[in-house]
């Protein structure tokens, strides 16, 4: 589950985590299209160059090595199936090519993931969920999605009571074979579904005091606003997509090419 | 004309076989302070939704009769439009939470009310500090503790600048610092303020110093109305099964025995000084010999041998909190032991090591003479039954019966075995006419009940009760703890973890002070109780009666009386003396 850190936003004050959400998001766009374009080591070590900064500024190298961390196992089957894969479909022999493209494959989805980390972790909720209104997602389903984020911990806390409560009357979840585990899981799961839906009324109860869908058109108390940075950060974005893209069709290939594909 | 307004109010929820409310008459002066009381099920829940109309317009059923709240009628204006008038806060602070930072959360309504940012900022700044957590601004609102998300659900309310703040039993979850902390925000509010406050509380001995005016609910009528004194001495009120506030019941029984002290008084404070009044100005006080020793220091002779033994065990959760630090204690055989500290100072943490759900990371725990690292949990669990704080983490099972047959079937009673321990336990928690009943239908205490009963069934040696007490109303706690003497005089080792202080100074077990994850200290009710240093470290406020003997004890009074019963008598010797 450590890959899934990543996704995790964590609070604090950065020029990253200060930008726009919206150009962020397109910040994260283009790296992640410059990504898929390129499948050699070079342009994909720059992309990685310009990623390590942004995590530098960001302040998040403690999360991003934990999701690199998480994400090793995987790396290692992306690359020894790719590197197997080329061996017995494309000529039965390894070249130094295709070592470097089964590693350009695994830097790939290591340049991927460090994409989306730069975004979630430095991205408030609130901050999303703002973007996503500006981009006319209607509010019911934006104040859903915050909702579900905010209820996380509290539904965490409350599954650690039920199963320390449950084992308290001596339910042992790790014996048994597997359908006797599954059957094992309803004591837990019937009180954590039961709890949720007492917990929608009083929520609901909540929200009509709170004069939820009051007024016609709601006022927010953040507001999304574009500043200077925001906007080069934008240009120098649009900037590298172009560059990206041109190296890509305009220029000479960058390495090897792949070598045809063929089962002998 | 009031700011609240009821006429004739009846109401019945859909397909309820009997009327919630029956026709209520109630005037609330504008910057009255009301404070609620009355049993379970007695329709105060009922009576705070017909206040800004989730009643008639959440829940359906049959209203009938008139509510007028700011001069509106709670009939043709929806909740949504009441919110600006009346604010409603509830007991659980998590579900009434909306936004993930404590700034955007208190904004939360006045964005729904679609009020400008410029306005929104100086009603977010205004609530935040007439309720104290301005400092929390940018926190993350699941950071919070339970006390500062209750005040958070208050500013969160007051933003929207209602007239009147109903408060449904907002410090259930709560310890007592936290509690106080409500109950100033609520009084600054209403002296500072003016607003009008209508709050429902249990927790009389600390709320009634702050009310001009308490009414008393049993069986959706009103049944007591009035200033605190008046209606706390009044016969309708005992007989409702409300608790009265110690120093209030301290003081009739003075009454009774041809006392009569000035107010009467209603706080620790005031009862102190009207005493003094009586006392001779400067005559020497006479040593008082202290009553013989209660049932707590007597059932020190009778302790077994130790079944659980706790060597200097360290605890830390994943996330880095430091829940113990270095804990040694031993429980013996038989003993009835509380164990006391305001949320988060570790109690619960310690509790789990006793059946194994936590094993120490640094030291030893020994039940029976078994270390807990060394065997399953659902070994331990035979020897020790913990039961949980709150029942609905624990009932699934479609009836009563099954759900105490489900511990006794992990277990591998036999067939005959269990159901001779269901009958048992039904008999022994008095639930047996719910035999077949869905644990889900029945009330909250009931569930406490059922709850208890599907631990008790399979006889453990020592049982631990967390914070049995929360959310149960005088009744309820009057049942539990005879409950607990029974148990007691059975010689079951029996663990109680709570801050209700009242309650433990009831019961009179050996007390166990815990802070910061570690023991301050440990000995008998009567010692603890009166030891203010240690109760003070660890943010327990003492029981009423002890804090007015604290302060007469410079009149020669014994410093450490915690029972009314024995206060009364102790006051009443003295003064007689005086008379003579």
């Amino acid at each position: 589950m450590s890959l899934l850190e990543g996704l995790r936003f964590s609070r604090g004050t950065s020029p990253i985590h200060n930008l726009d959400p919206r150009v962020k998001f397109f910040m994260t766009v283009v790296l992640f299209a410059a990504a898929i374009m390129f499948l050699n080591l070079i342009p994909l070590l720059v992309i990685l160059l310009v990623q390590v900064p942004l995590v530098v500024v960001g302040k998040i190298q403690r999360e991003w090595a934990k999701t690199l961390k998480g994400g090793v196992f995987l790396a290692v089957i992306i690359f020894a199936t790719n590197l197997l894969s080329f061996y017995f479909f494309r000529g039965r022999h390894l070249t130094s090519e295709m070592l470097e493209f089964a590693l350009s494959l695994t830097l790939r989805f290591l340049v991927l993931i460090t994409s989306f980390s730069i975004f979630f972790l430095t991205t408030s909720p609130d901050k999303l969920s703002l973007a996503l209104e500006k981009a006319r997602v209607p509010y019911e389903f934006n104040f859903a999605f915050i909702t579900a984020i905010r209820f996380v911990p509290v539904l965490a806390d409350e599954a650690q009571s039920i199963i320390d409560a449950q084992r308290s009357r001596g339910l042992e979840l790790e014996r048994g074979n597997f359908l006797a585990r599954i059957r094992k899981y309803i004591p837990i799961l019937l009180p954590l579904i039961i709890n949720s839906i007492r917990r929608s009324l009083e929520l609901a109860e909540a929200m009509e005091s709170r004069a939820f869908g009051a007024a016609a058109k709601r006022t927010n108390l953040y507001e999304l606003k574009m500043n200077r940075r925001d906007y080069a950060v934008l240009a120098v974005s649009a900037l590298a997509l172009t560059a990206a893209l041109y190296i890509r069709f305009f220029t000479p290939p960058l390495g090897p090419v792949l070598p045809p594909f063929s089962i002998v | 004309m009031g700011i609240v307004e009821i006429r004739g109010l009846w109401y019945s929820y859909p397909n309820a076989p009997a009327p919630a409310l029956r026709g209520l008459d109630l005037t609330v002066e504008a910057g009255e302070f009301v404070l609620l009381t009355g049993p379970s099920g007695c329709g105060k829940t009922t009576f705070c939704r017909c206040l800004n109309g989730l009643i008639p317009h959440f829940y359906n059923g049959e209203l009938k009769g008139e509510v007028e709240v700011a001069g509106l009628s709670t009939r043709d204006h929806p909740t949504t439009e009441l919110a600006r008038h009346v604010g409603l806060i509830f007991q659980n602070p998590d579900n009434q939470i909306f936004a993930l930072t404590v700034e955007k959360d208190v904004a939360f309504g006045l964005e729904n009310l679609g009020v400008e940012k410029e306005e929104m900022l100086k009603a977010v700044d205004w609530a935040m500090s007439a309720t104290g957590i301005s400092d929390l601004r940018d926190r993350a609102t699941h950071e919070l503790s339970g006390g500062q998300k209750q005040r958070l659900a208050i500013a969160s309310i007051l933003a929207m600048r209602p007239k009147v703040l109903v408060l449904d039993e907002p410090t259930s979850f709560l310890d007592p610092v936290g509690a106080e902390q409500i109950f100033e925000v609520l009084n600054a509010l209403n002296k500072e303020h003016g607003m009008t406050i209508i709050l429902i509380e249990h927790r009389l001995d600390l709320a009634v110093r702050y009310a001009d005016r308490v009414i008393v609910f049993a069986q959706g009528e009103i049944i007591d109305d009035g200033p605190p004194t008046e209606v706390f001495t009044a016969e309708e009120t005992r007989l409702a099964g409300v608790g009265v506030p110690k120093i209030v019941a301290l003081s009739n029984r003075l009454a009774r025995r041809g006392i009569t002290l000035e107010g009467p008084p209603l706080t620790a404070d005031r009862f102190v000084e009207e005493i003094e009044k009586q006392l001779p100005k400067a005559g020497t006080p006479t040593p008082e010999k202290r009553a013989p020793p209660g049932l707590a220091e007597l059932t020190g002779e009778h302790r077994g041998n130790p079944i659980i033994e706790v060597h200097d065990i360290s605890y830390t959760y994943p996330r880095g909190v430091e829940a113990l630090r270095g804990v040694s204690l031993t429980i013996h055989r038989g003993e009835f032991v509380a164990i006391m500290g305001e949320n988060g100072a570790g109690k619960t943490t310690l509790v789990k090591h006793f059946n194994g759900l936590l094993k120490p990371q640094k030291g030893r725990v020994v039940v029976d003479g078994v270390d807990v690292s060394q065997v399953s949990v659902a070994s331990l669990a035979r020897k020790v039954g913990l039961v949980f704080q709150n029942p609905d983490d624990q009932l699934f099972s479609e009836n009563v019966e099954e759900e105490i047959r489900f511990a006794l079937r992990n277990f591998g009673f036999e067939r005959e075995v269990i159901e001779k321990r269901v009958d048992w336990a039904l008999n022994l928690l008095d639930i047996g006419r719910y035999r077949r009943s869905s644990p889900f239908i029945l009330s909250g205490g009931e569930r406490k009940r059922v709850a208890l009963a599907s631990v008790l069934a399979w006889d453990p040696e020592v049982v631990v009760l967390d914070e049995p007490t929360i959310g149960q109303d005088y009744a309820q706690k009057e049942r539990l703890r005879h409950f607990l003497m029974q148990l007691r005089t059975q010689g079951k080792t029996t663990i109680i973890v709570t801050h209700d202080v009242e309650f433990v100074a009831e019961c009179g077990p050996r007390i166990i002070l815990m802070a910061d994850g570690g023991i301050i200290a440990d000995g008998p009710t009567e010692r603890i109780m009166t030891d203010m240093d240690a109760l003070k470290r660890a943010s327990v406020s003492p029981p009423e009666i002890t804090k007015v003997f604290s302060r007469l004890s410079r009149h020669g009074f014994p410093p450490d009386i915690i029972d009314v019963e024995e206060a009364a008598e102790v006051l009443h010797r003295r003064l007689r003396e005086v008379t003579a």
